[in-house]
């Protein structure tokens, strides 16, 4: 007779390979680890790859003034402008890459008038002028006796604008080398150790307004949430209506409605997609008003000015005809792939990774610096991502936009298609067993469909 | 029994075939070629085995399987040129015809009806004379899925004819049904004969058959052994119990 400790062994024995039989329990304890962490890696290369990339190729304007009595020294617009070839050490692939403007201003000016000219705020020195060419970043140098008396040069940014942080960080990265040459120079002739010379320290001032800082936050977590409710809120009504209808034995009553397949099918995708939609709707709208006090709690943002949370009321109503598309993207696609299970099991393990395959790219949307191009508003799921992105801080790209929802468009009136031809299929309708991957081609392309 | 003669067949099928394709088993003949021929006001009962072709054959004419080939017409509609006609000229009911577990019973009466093409004023009248007729009307708000056995079998009998279709088309209709309510299905069958209406269904329940049809057709391995009156077919056979006729026409076939 078997000891109690055997008897559990034996039990487990048999419990384990029952259970890793299941193709499903496998798929998760063994394919799925091995197989996402490389997946994820190298998406999220490819991507921080992509971005910098893209930074590469972005060309900043830096504003350089001076305090009355104070003049910029000599060689710091060509140090500024010095192209610094494969910045974080990478040779640039670009033809421009990191490419500086320096605007001088041509009069002296104070310290608020220096922090308006990036900003725009009261005071702005390009207040009468009729198309203003702002500059992203500026750095401001206070006279010699103002830095005897203990001011410091200022470097004036916008952390909600990723051009003005881009220039932010060339600025930082191309002074420091200047002013070490200049410390050089100054205590050569003086003859004095360069070590005994203070530095002129750059002070680092964020200047966003509070408002946007509050959107840039915000357009950080809520673009991410539009994708992952999207697929949460279309998850369960798709394996419900498809899977869950031949699980209890209504699949046969639907077919028996004097309508065609596809229009069944069509109101199926239809009802996944009015929940995918309420429920995102609903979750951007209570992170929009809870966003200030989570995040305070959170101590998000912490640092630079505080953040000032406004509902985006016209980000969300702006991107409302993208969420709809994507949606509908996103039930096609789930109602589809769902439709392939024989049972609701097998259903919710299929579509386990069909939604890495969304959140993946909205991971990659909202990396710092990414910003919506012609090129991104062609790729799926990281287009809808950059343009929320885009109207949550208030830059309105108009043609990329445009360009966004056509894409998304196409996609899911392809998706639609595709998932109703696959639904309508005998095969798919009135399996017994889930359909295999690789007979996915064949099903599709396959009789069996009919009205 | 109507007069046959004057009218064409409420169903008419002709070498109707369906074949599968199994990955394990590659192409698998459910139906061989089947035809059949049943009148307005006539039971006709399809007898076999499990797995004999019986459930296929009436998914075909009920347009939930297209046939791979030969030709079927319900009341004179060729189910693959309309199927959407054909249904609407079907009340159809198996083992896999559930009801919206979610849905209340005058929900889904609703539901078929509007689907079904009734107007508005059309629609309510029907539902409440169904309500009546199958003595729903004290369940009619609770969802489906708390009724009884019987109750779901009221409700999806009142959903097949709400639209008075000239044809049901019954797959085992008793299977799974207690004493009351297989007593209760059988007297439905047989209102509907007088009614007018053409049943086709579906069993292997001999006792059914005897009892109800005024046709019996043997189907065994996706074929059409003999059709004819129970007495037809035991003088064709020369034995008495159903039972052994069939085992006979089996034998003869080499099954």
């Amino acid at each position: 007779m078997k000891s109690s400790l055997g008897a559990v062994l034996a039990i487990a024995r048999k419990e384990l390979v029952a259970s890793l039989r299941d193709r499903q329990t496998a798929i998760y304890t063994f394919v799925l680890p091995i197989c996402l962490y490389p997946v994820v890696f190298w998406l999220m290369v490819q991507g921080a790859l992509v971005v910098r990339g893209q930074r590469e190729r972005t060309a900043v304007t830096v504003g350089v003034a001076a305090a009355r009595e104070a003049a910029p020294p000599e060689g710091l617009v060509a140090a500024l402008e010095a192209r610094a070839e494969g910045e974080g050490g990478r040779p640039a692939r670009t033809p421009i890459p990191n490419e500086v403007a320096v605007e001088e201003h041509a009069s002296a000016l104070a310290e608020p008038a220096a922090r308006a000219w990036v900003s725009g705020e009261a005071g702005d020195p390009l207040a009468a002028e009729s198309e203003p060419t702002r500059p992203d970043a500026v750095l401001f140098l206070p006279s010699a006796q103002e830095i005897e008396e203990g001011a410091r040069a200022r470097l004036f940014y916008q952390s909600s604008k990723s051009r003005s942080e881009l220039a932010r960080d060339r600025i930082s990265q191309r002074l420091p080398p200047f002013a070490a040459r200049l410390r050089g120079a100054a205590a050569r002739e003086r003859g004095v150790d360069p070590g005994r010379l203070e530095p002129v320290e750059v002070q680092r001032c964020n200047v966003a307004p509070r408002r946007d800082v509050g959107a840039l936050i915000l357009s950080s977590l809520l673009p991410i949430l539009l994708v992952v409710m999207a697929v949460m809120g279309s998850f369960f009504p798709a394996v419900d209506l498809t899977t869950g209808e031949k699980e209890r034995r209504t699949a046969e009553t639907t077919l028996l409605l004097p309508v065609p397949r596809a229009t069944v099918h069509q109101g199926k995708i239809l009802a996944v997609c009015a929940t995918a939609v309420v429920a995102t709707f609903l979750n951007l709208l209570a992170i929009a008003l809870s966003a200030e006090h989570l995040l305070s709690m959170l101590n998000i943002g912490g640092g630079g000015p505080q953040a000032v949370f406004e509902l985006p009321v016209l980000a969300l109503l702006a991107t409302a005809p993208l969420a709809l598309l994507f949606a509908f993207f996103v039930s096609a696609v789930l109602t589809g792939v769902a439709g392939l299970a024989a049972t609701f099991k097998e259903g919710q393990a299929l579509l386990g990774p069909v939604q890495m395959v969304f959140i993946l790219p909205a991971l990659i949307g909202v990396m710092p610096g990414l910003e919506l191009t012609l090129g991104w508003a062609f790729v799926p799921v990281v287009n809808v991502v950059l343009a929320f992105r885009a109207m949550l801080v208030g830059e309105p790209l108009y043609l990329a936009y445009t360009v966004t929802a056509l894409a998304l468009l196409v996609y899911a009136w392809i998706a639609i298609r595709v998932a109703v031809r696959l639904l309508s299929r005998e095969e798919v309708l009135l399996a017994g067993a889930t359909i295999p991957v690789k007979r996915l081609l064949s099903v599709l392309r396959g009789e069996g469909g009919s009205d | 029994m109507n007069d046959s003669t004057s009218e064409p067949p409420a169903i008419l099928a002709r070498d109707l075939r369906k074949t599968f394709r199994d990955p394990e088993r590659g192409a698998v003949e459910a139906v061989r070629g089947i035809d059949l021929e049943c009148h307005k006001g006539e039971i006709y009962g399809l007898l076999g085995p499990n797995g004999a072709g019986k459930t296929t054959t009436l998914r075909m004419l009920a347009t939930i399987l297209a046939p791979t080939s030969g030709s079927a017409a319900i009341d004179g509609v060729d189910v693959n040129e309309n199927p959407l006609e054909v249904r609407r000229r079907i009340g159809f009911l198996s083992g896999t015809t559930g009801l919206y577990p979610r849905l209340t019973a005058r929900e889904i009466l609703e539901y078929f009806g509007s689907l079904h093409g009734l107007q508005e004023a059309q629609l309510a009248r029907r539902v409440e004379e169904l309500l009546d007729i199958f003595d729903i009307r004290p369940f009619q708000s609770g969802r489906c899925e708390g009724l009884s056995t019987g109750q779901r079998q009221r409700v999806s009998i009142a959903r097949a004819v709400l639209h008075d279709p000239p044809v049901l088309i019954l797959d085992e209709p008793t299977t799974g049904l207690d004493i009351l309510a297989s007593s209760d299905m059988i007297d439905f069958i047989q209102s509907r004969r007088e009614a007018g209406t053409c049943v086709l269904f579906s069993t292997h329940i001999l006792s059914e058959a005897e009892r109800l049809c005024d046709r019996i057709g043997i189907i065994h391995q996706g074929l059409v052994l003999a059709v004819g009156t129970l007495e037809e077919l035991r003088q064709r056979t020369g034995v008495s119990w159903l039972e052994d006729v069939f085992k006979t026409l089996v034998g003869e076939a080499g099954g």
